[in-house]
C-alpha cells in the first residue's frame, strides 16, 4: 500500500529566477534556462541530478517543457505540463511533490518562462483571444461576441458584483496595489519601484471599469524555478529546507468562477452566503489561519486577494475589503501578503516569482522585506487551491 | 460569412449550441431545459449538468431577467468595438435562472444598476447571426 502521508514528506530544496523586465529581448527558453540552473545551483544540484519537470505556463507567450528538455540537455523521466493560465503553480509543485513521494522522481524543477518581448502590442484579449471562442466560452468569462475579453474583464466583473453585494469601493480595493507597491520598493528585482497613493490608483485610467490601469499586473518578461525533492534530500542539500506541509488541489465546477467562491453569485455560480469553514489545507499541515505568518496570493488583478482572504477563512465574506486597510497586509502588520511586490509590481511570473520569495522569506534571506521570524507561510487564491509551507 | 461589414467577432458554434444560434435567428430565445428535473441551464450542454438526464427540449424562455453584474471596457481589444468606447457588458441572470453575458443597449452606462430589470432585444449581425441583446424593461 502506498503511503497516503503528504506532510512534509517533501520540500523546496531550491529556487531560481532570471532577472524581471520588460523587453528583455530574451527568448523564453533562454530565460528558463537561467532560473533552473540558478535553482539547481542554489540547491547544490547539478544538472544530471534532475529527473523532473512540471511547467505551468507554455507557448506561444512561454517555454515548453518538452522543448527546454533538449535544448537544455535534461534527460526527465517525468514532465507535465498546464496549459497557458496562470493558475497552475499550486498544482504543478502538488503534482511534484506526489511524484516524488510515489518514487517516480528525485528532483522535479517546476517553473513557468514568460517572455512579452516578442509581441508589439503586449496585452491578454482581444483578436488573439483564442480562449473566448472556446466551447462554453473563456475560463474568465471571455465572450468576444460582446467583446468580453481578456483575463481581467472577469476579475472587473467579480469587482462590480463585490462592490454591488458588499457596499464595498474602488478606494478601499487601493490598498491592495498600494501594500504591494511598498513591498516592491524595497526588492530590487521587483519591476515597478516608484510608490503610488490612493489618488494615484484613482486617478489612472480604467482599463475594464470598475478596474483602474493599477489594478492590473505587469505585463513583462522572466521565469522563476523551484525543486521538489523529498525532504529527507533535501536535508543534505546545500540551504535548509522548504517543507510542504499543506496542500489544497485546484476544484472546478459550476459553483466555481475562476475569480470567485462558492456563493459569490457570479457566471453560474449559486448565490449564498459563503462559509470556509476550516479549509483542507489546514487540516493537512495540521494548522488554522492564525498560525500562518505570512500569505501570498494571485494577484493578476487587485480584487483577486480580497478573493483569497475570505476564501481561505481569514475573514468573511465582505470584510476583505475593511480588513485590507492600516497596513494589516504590508510588511509589519498582522497578515503580510505578496512581500515581493507580487504580479502587480514585482513581476508576472504566473506566481513562480512568489514561491522563490517564499523559499526566500522562510530562510531569512530577505534583508530589509524580511519578515520578522516568519516559520510558516501560505499559497492561497481566489480559485481555491492553496500550498502551506514551513521551514 | 459571405456577408461583409460587420467587424465585431462571431460566435464559435458547436453542435451542442447550434440550435441556440438557429433560434435566435427566428427571433426565438430558447435554451435546453431537462425534461426529467426541469432545469434550464447555460451554456448548452449534452445532458443536464443537474440530473444526468439527456432528454431536454429547447424551450422559449421569456427573455427576461435582471442584472446581475457588469463593466465597461475603455480599452480597445477589437477593431469592432473601438468605435463604441466606453462600451458595457453585462451579466444578466435570466428569470429561468442561467445567467449570460451581454451588451445592455438603451441606457447609458452611468445608468447600469444592478438588480435592474431588463428584456430581450434580438440584433442582426450577419445573415446567420442574431444576437441577444438586452434593454431596461418598464415594470
Amino acid at each position: 500500500m502506498p503511503t497516503r502521508e503528504l506532510k512534509d514528506q517533501t520540500a523546496i530544496a531550491g529556487v531560481g529566477n532570471s532577472p524581471y523586465g520588460r523587453r528583455m529581448m530574451r527568448s523564453p527558453i533562454d530565460l528558463a534556462a537561467e532560473a533552473i540552473a540558478n535553482a539547481l545551483d542554489d540547491a547544490g544540484l547539478a544538472r544530471d541530478d534532475l529527473d523532473g519537470m512540471a511547467v505551468s505556463f507554455g507557448s506561444p507567450i512561454g517555454a515548453d517543457g518538452d522543448s527546454i528538455a533538449p535544448m537544455l540537455g535534461l534527460n526527465l523521466r517525468a514532465f507535465t505540463q498546464t496549459w497557458a493560465h496562470g493558475r497552475f503553480t499550486a498544482s504543478c509543485i502538488q503534482w511534484a511533490a506526489m511524484v516524488v513521494n510515489a518514487g517516480l522522481a528525485n528532483a522535479v524543477a517546476c517553473l513557468a518562462s514568460i517572455s512579452f518581448s516578442g509581441i508589439k502590442r503586449p496585452k491578454m484579449g482581444g483578436s488573439g483571444d483564442r480562449e473566448g471562442a472556446r466551447e462554453g466560452g473563456g475560463a474568465h468569462g471571455q465572450d468576444p461576441v460582446f467583446g468580453m475579453t481578456s483575463p481581467g474583464a472577469g476579475a472587473a466583473l467579480v469587482a462590480r458584483r463585490y462592490f454591488e453585494r458588499y457596499g464595498a469601493n474602488s478606494r478601499q480595493l487601493a490598498a491592495i496595489p498600494i501594500a504591494f507597491r511598498k513591498h516592491a520598493v524595497m526588492n530590487p528585482i521587483a519591476i515597478m519601484r516608484d510608490p503610488i497613493s490612493a489618488d494615484d490608483h484613482q486617478k489612472s485610467r480604467f482599463v475594464c471599469e470598475p478596474l483602474h490601469l493599477l489594478d492590473y499586473c505587469l505585463i513583462n518578461d522572466g521565469a522563476a524555478c523551484v525543486i521538489v525533492t523529498s525532504a529527507e534530500r533535501a536535508r543534505d542539500l546545500r540551504k535548509p529546507p522548504v517543507y510542504i506541509s499543506g496542500m489544497q488541489p485546484l476544484p472546478a465546477g459550476r459553483e466555481e468562477f475562476i475569480w470567485a467562491y462558492p456563493g459569490f453569485g457570479v457566471a453560474q455560480q449559486s448565490t449564498f452566503d459563503y462559509d470556509a469553514g476550516l479549509q483542507p489545507v489546514y487540516k493537512m499541515a495540521d494548522m488554522t489561519p492564525s498560525d500562518i505568518g505570512a500569505l501570498f496570493s494571485y494577484d493578476a488583478f487587485s480584487i483577486l486577494p480580497w478573493i483569497a482572504l475570505e476564501r481561505f477563512g481569514f475573514c468573511k465574506p465582505g470584510e476583505a475589503a475593511a480588513f485590507t486597510q492600516n497596513g494589516r497586509i504590508e510588511l509589519g502588520g498582522g497578515l503580510p501578503m505578496n512581500t515581493n511586490g507580487g504580479l502587480l509590481s514585482e513581476g508576472h511570473i504566473m506566481g513562480w516569482n512568489h514561491q522563490v520569495e517564499i523559499v526566500r522569506q522562510l530562510r531569512r534571506e530577505c534583508g530589509p522585506r524580511q519578515i520578522k521570524d516568519v516559520a510558516t507561510i501560505q499559497w492561497a487564491n481566489a480559485y481555491g487551491d492553496s500550498l502551506i509551507y514551513r521551514r | 460569412m459571405a456577408e461583409t461589414g460587420y467587424a465585431k467577432p462571431l460566435p464559435a458554434i458547436s453542435s451542442l449550441s447550434q440550435p441556440y444560434w438557429d433560434g435566435l435567428r427566428r427571433h426565438e430565445f430558447s435554451l435546453q431545459r431537462c425534461d426529467q428535473c426541469a432545469n434550464v441551464w447555460y451554456p448548452p450542454a449534452p445532458l443536464c449538468p443537474r440530473c444526468w438526464s439527456r432528454k431536454f427540449s429547447w424551450t422559449t424562455l421569456s427573455g427576461r431577467g435582471r442584472i446581475n453584474s457588469w463593466v465597461v471596457f475603455h480599452q480597445a481589444y477589437f477593431r469592432g468595438f473601438e468605435s463604441e468606447l466606453p462600451y458595457n457588458v453585462a451579466e444578466v441572470e435570466l428569470d429561468e435562472g442561467p445567467r449570460l453575458l451581454t451588451n445592455l443597449v438603451g441606457i447609458a452606462n452611468a445608468d447600469i444598476r444592478a438588480g435592474m430589470p431588463v428584456e430581450i432585444v434580438f440584433e442582426r449581425a450577419t445573415e446567420e447571426i442574431t444576437l441577444a441583446k438586452f434593454r431596461p424593461r418598464v415594470t
